[in-house]
């Protein structure tokens, strides 16, 4: 009896075997063809672009359509080159990058700033979004919180980020403790903590900051801008580097939107200056060449 | 995909610290866990509707909803009530309060084994209440428990990720943010897993040697 059973558990296990086998071919993606990357995402009809829902950058209206100045300008873009639409997929800022070499995402359009390590990752295109860096802090500013250094310097200060965001970054630089910089999942929550005590300056982008703000509509918390000593910074559209050819095509037609004022008429009923983005350059932000 | 040592040492450091959080947090849960959960098996049995219906119902609507919209609750919901848990706090009674629903079903059947003759005999000899539970039942009940218990201990442990989402520093949160800082996930998520199977395996086996020392009835 044991035998037979035996034998019976070995058969059946190795049909599971083959099962399994001929599952994970089955899902395995199959591999890349050696294509062109425009002519890829026409054939496939839009481009899946990875955002962060942080307006005024990059938002999911309601309705669930893709708005914000970041996405309205790739998809402005992406229509004259012949991709008819983009898909959103919701990312954290650090996991964007990760996620565009895994073939993810096919553009990063999210308000991600260019930065000499960011440019080493991926392929950018010319300036689109610039701004620079707020707090939002308690009414009055009781711990009088002006730079980042400011929040290194006072021990009790706890900064909420963005995970991977640059604010993360400049305030790491500036000296503020791993656990006093806490990493807030989005917007909302980032201000549900500042009004809970949990941490005492939340902080992003200046455009990003007044809009939560003006939906919190919280008389007890206010605005700190321009950050003293916080850069302006630009994002891009981001490509992988083996698709630098469409980036070069994207950023042609960019360009001529530049030129003809369709850009500034994306980007300025945001709160986003076209002129900021037209008189800096990626080689500029990147540090070199990109 | 290229595996780098170098990076490996450089974000070791934050990992370890993320695993000291991970730990603390599951050790603390599982105390609070064993505890409230006798608790509740207890309050269950009172022959006093008006206690054991609360408790049944308690158990039974933390055991029916999801351990994250708990934490989220804990996190941000009890503040507006005027209650400020630490990221910490909230996640280890997020979790004790989860668990212990768990284990009071644990409690219960353990307590539900022990032979009707043993609370009759305790009543021919006269003992009280509590001597009857901290002599003969208890002593009775919890040893073949321990396996089901050691069980959700490991359960808990590798739940613990799920306190990233209320921004407690553990394991995945440090590894998150490492990997956010570097663009790179191979590492960090390889280290996490790595981490959580070799705890694993230690608290596995030493679970075993309680087990083999206390778990059998002499």
């Amino acid at each position: 009896m044991t035998r037979c059973l035996g034998k019976w558990d070995g058969a059946l296990r190795r049909a599971a075997l083959i099962a399994g086998v001929a599952a994970v071919a089955a899902v395995a993606p199959a591999p890349a063809r050696a294509q062109d990357a425009l002519a890829r995402l026409k054939e496939q009809g839009f481009c899946r672009i990875a955002i962060a829902n942080e307006p005024p950058f990059t938002a999911v209206n309601p309705d669930g359509k893709v708005s914000g100045a970041g996405p309205d300008v790739a998809r402005a873009v992406f229509k004259k080159l012949g991709v008819d639409d983009v898909v959103a997929s919701i990312s954290e800022y650090g996991a964007m990058i990760p996620g565009l070499q895994a073939r993810r995402f096919d553009a990063i359009t999210a308000g991600l700033f260019m930065k000499p390590e960011r440019c080493r990752a991926v392929a950018y295109s010319e300036p689109i979004l610039c701004d620079t860096e707020a707090f939002a802090v308690k009414k009055g500013n009781p711990d009088k919180l002006l730079s980042y250094e400011d929040v290194g310097k006072n021990p009790k200060a706890r900064i909420g980020v963005p995970g991977g965001g640059v604010e993360e970054k400049l305030s790491l630089a500036a000296g503020v403790p791993r656990d006093r910089a806490i990493v807030v999942p989005d917007g909302q929550s980032g201000i549900k903590m500042l009004q809970d005590g949990r941490i005492d300056v939340y902080t992003l982008p200046v455009l990003s900051i007044s809009d939560l703000l003006k939906k919190a509509n919280d008389p007890s918390i206010e605005m700190v801008a321009p950050v003293q000593g916080a850069p302006i910074s630009c994002d891009g559209a981001a490509f992988r580097k083996q698709d630098a050819s469409l980036r070069d095509a994207f950023d042609k037609v960019l360009a001529e939107m530049k030129q003809s004022g369709e850009f500034a008429k994306i980007v300025e009923p945001y709160g986003f200056s076209a002129a900021a983005a037209m008189q800096t350059s990626r080689e500029k932000l990147c540090g070199g060449p990109n | 995909m290229d595996w780098d040592w170098s990076f490996v040492w450089e974000i070791l450091p934050a990992l370890l610290q993320g695993v000291v959080i991970t730990i603390k947090a599951t050790i603390l849960g599982t105390a609070l866990a064993l505890v409230l959960g006798l608790v509740f098996a207890l309050l269950r049995r009172s022959r006093r509707r008006a206690v054991a219906v609360p408790v049944a119902s308690l158990v039974e609507f933390v055991r029916g909803t999801p351990l994250l919209v708990q934490l989220y609750f804990l996190f941000y919901v009890l503040p507006d009530l005027g209650i400020l848990l630490p990221p910490l706090g909230a996640g280890v009674i997020g979790f004790g309060v989860h668990y212990a629903t768990y284990m009071s079903e644990v409690y219960r059947a353990g307590i539900d084994n022990v032979a009707r003759g043993q609370w009759e005999a305790a009543k021919a000899c006269n003992l009280t209440t509590a001597q009857t539970w901290r002599h003969i039942i208890l002593p009775q009940a919890i040893p073949p428990m321990i396996p089901a218990l050691a069980n959700y201990f490991v359960a808990m442990f590798k739940e613990t990720p799920l306190l990233s989402a209320i921004t407690v520093l553990e394991l995945m949160n440090q590894a998150r943010s490492v990997a956010n800082f570097n663009y790179r996930y191979l590492e960090p998520m390889t280290l996490v897993g790595a981490f959580f199977l070799a705890i694993s395996l230690v608290s596995v086996a030493g679970l075993r040697m309680l087990e083999r020392r206390y778990g059998r009835l002499n």
